[in-house]
């Protein structure tokens, strides 16, 4: 038996060897493109972050709108201030009256078209009446009521400091002593 | 370890400014003088002052002076950085109801350099007025006006920074009469 058979099937072949061949040759490698199994069952994990994200994104961006929404539609009320701010805290309480549309008497007695008027300019101080109420509470400091003690103390104060003035002024009057009869006379010749 | 070197830089600072308030509060502190040693003598006497205001009091009794007032805003100023103020007046019946001895107590405490004496008048008819100040720096610091006559005796103690002109002005303002003493000054400007 040549071995060539067995590198390269070139030599003389061996009956033995091909029985082997024949037995074991339905094994034999046989390249062929991969077949996928068409039913296969893929087993998806739902997540729901990006969901929860994207619900978060949009409830915060609808809050974020109703809040700007809602400080936008105050601004023009506050908006007055600039304008009327530096008059504000002359305004006596008693011009506020005045300004109030009094709506009872003259629904009665004008027009439809004046009641437009008288409603229409009602308006625009009503704004203006809003803000002086709101910036006196501003600018005003509640009034300190003076306390048992705080009188009490006041009223010591008060005479501790005629004392102590009225003995000052003692001492200085002692201190420069009764004013000469010459002194004076001196006096009006330099002058 | 920057940040740890630039704070321990800072510390000496940090310190000294904390000495040198410590030691302001105590200079403060040493212009109070003890005059409880005279309260025997409110059995004597057919009329007793007796003031004790601290800085606290001072400060309540400041907050309720009426701003609009002249008088009340001027009083307002002077006080406003006191620490106190402390006031014991005797009126006696009789004459010699005090003793040098009490007089004495106080002065023991007056002495240089804490305190300098500014005025000091003797006399046998109109009694000795005493006025003694504690500087601290430029300021007056405390002030003690010793007024002893024959019927009365009256201690007055200003903890704090004083303006003495400002203290000899409010004689008048305060429902006290005038005695007429005027500055040098404003009796020149009359002439």
């Amino acid at each position: 038996m040549s071995e060539e058979y067995l590198w390269d099937k070139s030599g003389e072949p061996d009956p033995e060897i091909q029985q082997l061949e024949q037995i074991l040759g339905s094994l034999r490698y046989q390249p062929s493109a991969l077949e996928l199994p068409t039913e296969t069952v893929t087993e998806h994990r739902k997540s729901y972050l990006p969901l929860l994200a994207i619900a978060a994104t949009l409830v915060l961006t609808v809050f974020a709108g109703l809040l700007w929404f809602s400080l936008h539609n105050r601004a023009p009320k506050t908006g007055v201030t600039k304008v009327v701010t530096p008059a504000v805290p002359e305004v006596s309480p008693k011009v506020i009256p005045n300004v109030m549309p009094k709506s009872d008497t003259t629904s009665d007695t004008t027009s439809p078209s004046e009641k437009k008027q008288s409603t229409a300019q009602a308006t625009v101080p009503r704004s203006n009446k809003q803000f002086v109420a709101r910036d006196i509470r501003r600018v005003h400091k509640p009034e300190v009521v003076p306390t048992e003690e705080a009188l009490h103390a006041k009223e010591q104060l008060m005479t501790a400091l005629r004392l102590a003035s009225e003995k000052l002024n003692l001492a200085q009057r002692k201190a420069q002593g009764p004013a000469s009869p010459n002194q004076i006379r001196n006096q009006h010749k330099i002058g | 370890m920057k940040s740890l070197l630039k704070t321990l830089s800072r510390m000496p600072l940090a310190i000294s400014l904390c000495l040198i308030v410590t030691a302001l509060t105590v200079k403060a502190q040493d212009a109070k003088i003890q005059m409880a040693h005279l309260d025997h003598l409110a059995s004597r006497a057919n009329e007793t002052v007796d003031v004790n205001i601290d800085e606290r009091l001072i400060q309540l009794a400041a907050k309720i002076f009426n701003d609009k007032d002249e008088d009340e805003a001027q009083i307002k100023k002077l006080v406003v950085g006191l620490k106190g103020i402390y006031v014991k007046s005797f009126e006696f019946d009789n004459d010699n109801e005090y003793s040098a001895a009490d007089i004495d107590s106080i002065r023991s405490q007056l002495r240089e350099p804490a305190w300098s004496r500014l005025v000091n008048v003797t006399s046998k008819r109109e009694g000795n007025v005493e006025v003694y100040i504690s500087l601290g720096g430029p300021q007056i610091n405390g002030l003690v006006v010793i007024s002893a006559e024959s019927k009365e005796l009256t201690v007055v103690n200003i903890v704090g920074p004083v303006d003495l002109e400002k203290l000899a002005k409010l004689e008048g303002n305060l429902g006290i009469p005038e005695l007429g003493i005027k500055p040098a000054k404003q009796k020149k400007e009359e002439q």
